[in-house]
């Protein structure tokens, strides 16, 4: 089996990815792509529906055997099945559902809060022609909407608020642990990967959180972590966004 | 560990996700019906179990559960019984995919229509200062809109026109991935299938010009054969409104084009 994992710098989506595999000693063909210039709609697999439509937007593409896989927690699920590394999740039951819960709970309010202000922080420069190629009509429009730069105030508010709520319940979870689910997990690589580049855009949220700092020192201290990222072209990958998972259009 | 305990309404939706789970994995279970039409989830002794005030929650033993799909996978870990999760680790990544889908992307534009014209006149006509004190009983600031919006009739005509869109676009992709393996995500019957069930159940006559026998054969010859399952016949059955009852549809051989009004 090979694998080719499609990567923008290593900050989001990619993150995750990257960390996982490296977390997990596999080897893939690593392939730069600027997701911020909207190089995805240039890949082979780019109009396959599960990279076309993936709800995480612009997110990092594992091609194995000619079919592209996105969503990061879905890919480091998959490469936590077949890694020979340390498990990405927990072995109990009931554990596993309080990882996939709060994965989901941080995919469905944090992501696209930390793409939103991700985005009017330090706005992606779209390559014009990638535009039409974009197989997704609300992924097309959270490009335009991040193309004029500036955001409605009530979704900006609401969206450092949903940052704020995510280090408060990371604070409180790191009460008496070192990592949110006691060992090390995707739980810990996903939030990481959608709050370090939140730290210099929302500072309010990070004010006086030791143990979320300690947290983020940790992570940073992996090897793995370490490796995903020295990946990064630029000086600033945490400064790195592209349009992500779109806020909640109702309830 | 403890018996299980389902807090769930219609077999329809989230609530019907670990309801049809637990009935493909043959767990016996307390089922605790509440009304959603009646506001039964934000009264205090639900909130005392899920603060959050959505269904469903499930209990086993003293372990609290909440998120219906997440609960699903515990369903299949925890307990014995046919797995409802595939072997192959790129197959189980494609039904969290597609479940992720439905979720997140597909459902809540189904929702915003089902809601518009069902849950909102359904619960209209109760006493107006009833209503607004079960609005403000909500925990979640995000379903307070919601139930708003339905109660009030407040969806703009934008954003129902984009669920319209997603729908269509939804149902093109499912028949698409039906038309190329014989289950939404794998080729067994798996977690992905009892997700999509509950959201498309009733698809032929909620969007009969967009799927039927003619436009969605595969759509159809899924939802038939799902529905031929004795967990789903079971499940349904606990259904208690209209709602669940439109599940019947599935019971003609044949629902073409001249079905649409």
């Amino acid at each position: 089996m090979s694998m080719t994992l499609y990567h923008g710098e290593p900050n989001g989506p990619s993150f995750t990815v990257l960390a996982a595999l490296f977390e997990k000693g596999l080897d893939a063909s690593l392939v730069h792509i600027d997701l911020a210039q909207g190089r995805r709609h240039a890949l082979p697999c780019s109009l396959q529906p599960e990279v076309a439509m993936s709800v995480e937007g612009e997110g990092p593409v594992l091609l194995v055997d000619g079919e592209g896989m996105t969503d990061s927690v879905f890919i480091a699920c998959y490469l936590d099945d077949v890694g020979p590394g340390s498990a990405l999740r927990p072995s109990d039951a009931y554990a596993r559902w309080e990882t996939m819960t709060w994965c989901r709970q941080l995919i469905e309010r944090t992501a696209p809060a930390a793409a939103y202000l991700g985005c009017r922080a330090h706005a992606p420069q779209p390559d014009p022609a990638m535009l039409p190629k974009i197989g997704s009509v609300d992924l097309r429009a959270r490009w335009d909407d991040a193309a004029v730069g500036t955001g409605a105030d009530d979704k900006l508010a609401d969206s450092r608020t949903k940052i704020t709520q995510a280090v408060d319940k990371i604070e409180a979870r790191l009460d008496g642990r070192e990592w949110l689910m006691r060992e090390f997990s995707i739980a810990d690589l996903e939030s990481y990967a959608w709050l370090a580049g939140m730290v210099h855009v929302v500072p309010s949220a990070f004010a006086g959180k030791s143990r979320t700092a300690s947290w983020l020192k940790r992570i940073e201290a992996r090897p793995a972590v370490r490796r995903a990222l020295s990946l990064a072209r630029g000086p600033a990958a945490a400064n790195c966004w592209a349009p992500g998972p779109e806020i909640n259009r109702w309830g | 560990m403890g018996g299980v305990t389902l807090y769930h309404w219609e077999p329809n939706a989230n609530s019907g996700k670990p309801m049809l789970a637990l009935m493909e994995k043959g767990v016996a279970f307390d089922s605790h019906y509440l009304d959603l039409l009646n506001f039964d989830q934000h009264k205090p002794e639900y909130l005392a179990i899920n603060p959050q005030g959505t269904i469903p929650a499930m209990l086993h033993g003293e372990r609290v559960l909440t998120e219906s799909t997440a609960i699903m996978e515990y369903i299949d870990e925890a307990f014995p019984g046919p797995r409802l999760m595939p072997d192959d680790p790129r197959d189980r990544w494609r039904v969290r995919w597609w479940m992720k889908f439905m979720d997140q992307w597909l459902a809540p534009s189904f929702s915003m229509i089902g809601w518009s014209v069902f849950i909102g006149p359904a619960v209209r006509s109760k006493d107006p200062e009833e209503l607004k004190a079960a609005i403000e009983r909500i925990p979640l600031p995000e379903r307070r809109i919601a139930w708003r919006k339905a109660i009030y009739g407040l969806f703009g005509e934008e954003e129902m026109k984009e669920s319209q869109r997603r729908v269509a676009v939804g149902i093109r992709m499912l028949e698409e991935a039906l038309g190329k393996r014989q289950w939404l995500a794998t080729d067994r019957y798996s977690l992905a299938d009892v997700n999509g069930f509950n959201l498309a159940f009733a698809l032929p006559l909620s969007q009969p010009k967009l799927s039927n026998d003619e436009v969605t054969p595969n759509i159809l010859r899924w939802l038939r054969a799902i529905y031929a399952r004795p967990a789903t016949k079971a499940c349904w059955a606990l259904g208690r409104t209209a709602l669940a009852k439109r599940v019947a549809i599935l019971e003609q051989p044949h629902i073409g084009k001249e079905h649409v009004a």
